[in-house]
């Protein structure tokens, strides 16, 4: 019979669609790892009972470190998990704004001339949004150079090479600061960031700090070198460098790390300093907040033109944008839950994902911010 | 007058084609390899892509958590875990936009062939059919998101990508159904009537049934076509790494959102999730199109 039939290609939909919502697991913890061991337990409480999925979304450049905030997030709180969309800092704030995300993440403050400020006042059922520097990822100032290690640039050669003014790898203004280095006679292939970027945006205001006036054209989140490559994404200038010898550009460190490009120290006036944890670390305790109360905005300049020895300056700052007041009570917890988490127990395992954690001072600082959060 | 029997087996006039002239043998030359040429031109990227995502997706496939398990708390550059969460979402996404396109498909479908006619309606609204075949995908979503987000104030959600890829799958479906009607024979439905059978039943029991099989092809077609497009899940809805089986709230991957956020993954891992993801969409694809075939044959209007 024609029913019949009918009845049982229907029955065969159903059953598919019930066994698809049967099995399927989120637990991807190792296999007799007993969870939370290997974190060291910190005396901060974290109160879990808060909504169990976070959605936020925002800066590229704290993705990884969001997903390593994330695991110890799940060792801490049972089923908990968030969702972190990296699809840049503008559409962070767009999002966050909208109401479409529970918190933001941006390499820069909000800003009050766009009406950002505003805009999420509103969203915050009219308190203001906080801009919490939580995490700090040094940038670096990548290249790959056949034969070349080990590179040197001051603010003022770093410049000059991505303005232009020096072309060649051997350049007298390079080899001033490298005499050990036989640096070849090569073009210098500067490869940039194409789409709008915080990347951009700190390292063009850190050349116009440190580079002595060599530095002319000013920040802002497109690259105004005004030469070169453009390419989407941070993945994208780091996959370009690690395909042309004699390219340079300027990339968060994970993303230098794993595409295994030769990383340049930096002598900003007290010698050259090479990128590590403690180097970002010191950078990081010499900052000036510029923001009022608990709203962190930092002063870049502070640590951009710092010439203390043994400081690595060209550092990202990125905010996670948050409301003061105005969530749910649920949405707050969580919010609150995988902030503290974040600044805690999980700045350990920051270094190996190519970020800088924080330093005491400024941890303490911001923990008092996210217990503010109501 | 008597015929002389050796002029019968003489042509009348001499053959036309005595034989083929060399110009000739040229052009049949030059048109065969210009067509084999064609063909080889159409297959090779083909069966590269199809290699490819092969090679390099299948060792990933292999995995049972890979069809079991979410990617929630991995690093990116961690290898392991699955994309159950993401085939979980292409496909729940793709069968609710099956759910509320198929019944206003057909019915327009039956209204244009069955009750339309030339009337003016009937040819505005295939007018409007056309015009939405034609809009690209982004268009959709971009038209959704004002609507359903901007204007109504809803979240993103993965409901939102099943209302953009509706309008995506009505007029594919409105245009395969009424082929399918309009290549039943009308003797059929003039034989109902005769009988005395109203119009509406005369559809229902006769005419859909019959075109049963390919109106069934045809969805299945059009849903293994959208649950591929990638501009609407990019747009309304926000990746999870995680299972979210709640279509109406939240962040729901599916399997093009996940190659998408993970090609900003330069390490091993994020390879592998492409490669395995972009093979896994392709599998469900071509499971759907097995599906549409074994379906046809199985409904269609025995003949005897």
């Amino acid at each position: 019979m024609k029913i019949q039939r009918h009845g049982a290609t229907l029955g065969l939909i159903a059953a598919g669609a019930l066994l698809l919502t049967a099995c399927g697991s989120d637990n991807n913890a190792p296999a007799g790892a007993t969870g939370g061991a290997s974190a060291p337990a910190s005396a901060e409480q974290v109160d879990c009972t808060g909504k169990a999925k976070l959605n936020a979304e925002g800066s590229s450049a704290q993705k990884t470190a969001i997903e390593s905030f994330v695991q110890v997030y799940q060792q801490k709180c049972k089923g908990a998990d968030l969702a972190y969309n990296a699809s840049g800092s503008g559409a962070g704030v767009k999002q966050f704004n909208a109401a479409q995300v529970d918190f933001g993440g941006s390499d820069s403050p909000l800003s009050k001339d766009k009406g950002e400020v505003d805009a999420a006042a509103t969203r915050c059922q009219s308190n203001p949004a906080w801009n919490i520097p939580l995490v700090f990822g040094p940038v670096a100032i990548s290249y790959k150079l056949d034969g070349v290690t080990d590179l040197t640039v001051s603010g003022e050669v770093a410049a000059k090479i991505f303005n232009g003014t020096v072309k060649k790898w051997n350049d007298p203004a390079i080899a001033a600061l490298n005499s050990s280095a036989k640096l070849p006679d090569k073009d210098i292939t500067v490869v940039y960031r194409s789409d709008e970027s915080g990347t951009t945006d700190n390292f063009q205001k850190y050349l116009t700090a440190a580079s002595k006036g060599a530095w002319t054209q000013g920040d802002g989140k497109a690259f105004k070198g005004g030469l070169g490559e453009g390419k989407e994404k941070s993945a994208g200038v780091a996959q370009a460098v690690a395909s042309v010898d004699g390219a340079v550009t300027y990339v968060e460190w994970s993303f230098a790390q794993d595409n295994k490009l030769s990383v340049a120290k930096i002598d900003n006036g007290g010698g050259a300093v090479e990128l590590t944890p403690e180097t970002v670390g010191k950078a990081i305790d010499g900052a000036k907040i510029k923001g009022e109360g608990n709203d962190l905005v930092l002063d870049l300049n502070s640590i951009y033109a710092s010439t203390a020895a043994g400081t690595y300056p060209l550092i990202l700052a990125t905010y996670e944008i948050v409301c003061s007041k105005g969530y749910d009570a649920d949405t707050a917890k969580a919010v609150k839950a995988f902030l503290t988490v974040a600044a805690t127990d999980g700045q350990a395992g920051l270094s190996d994902a190519g970020y800088a954690p924080l330093p005491k001072a400024f941890q303490d600082k911001i923990l008092t911010a996210i217990k503010a959060i109501a | 007058m008597s015929t002389d029997t050796a002029d019968l087996s003489r042509l009348a006039t001499p053959p036309t084609f005595q034989s083929v002239s060399t110009a000739r043998k040229a052009k049949n030359l030059t048109a065969t390899v210009l067509v084999g040429l064609a063909f080889l031109i159409a297959v090779v990227p083909l069966v590269w892509v199809l290699y490819t995502v092969v090679q390099r997706g299948f060792p990933v496939v292999l995995n049972a958590d890979w069809w079991q398990k979410s990617l929630s708390g991995l690093l990116s550059r961690q290898t392991g875990g699955g994309v159950y969460h993401a085939i979980y979402g292409t496909l729940v996404q793709g069968l609710v936009c099956g759910l509320i396109s198929v019944p206003i498909g057909l019915f327009v479908a039956v209204y244009l062939v069955e009750y339309g006619g030339r009337s003016r309606l009937s040819k505005a609204t295939t007018f409007m059919v056309d015009i939405l075949t034609g809009v690209p995908s982004i268009v959709a979503a971009l038209f959704v998101y004002s609507l359903w987000i901007t204007t109504f104030g809803f979240g993103r959600s993965g409901f939102a990508v099943s209302l953009a890829l509706v309008l995506l799958m009505v007029p594919v479906i409105v245009r395969t159904t009424e082929e399918m009607l309009k290549i039943v024979p009308d003797e059929l439905r003039e034989a109902s009537y005769a009988l005395g059978i109203p119009k509406w039943k005369t559809i229902v029991k006769i005419v859909i049934p019959t075109a049963l099989s390919g109106i069934l092809t045809g969805v299945m077609l059009a849903l293994a076509r959208v649950m591929g497009e990638t501009a609407p899940v990019l747009v309304l809805a926000a990746y999870a790494p995680y299972i979210n089986y709640n279509l109406f709230d939240g962040p729901m991957a599916s399997l093009p959102l996940l190659m998408t956020s993970e090609r900003n993954n330069p390490t091993e891992a994020g390879f592998d999730r492409i490669w395995g993801a972009a093979i896994t969409l392709v599998l469900i694809i071509t499971l759907f199109n097995l599906l549409a075939t074994v379906i046809s044959r199985w409904l269609a209007p025995k003949t005897k």
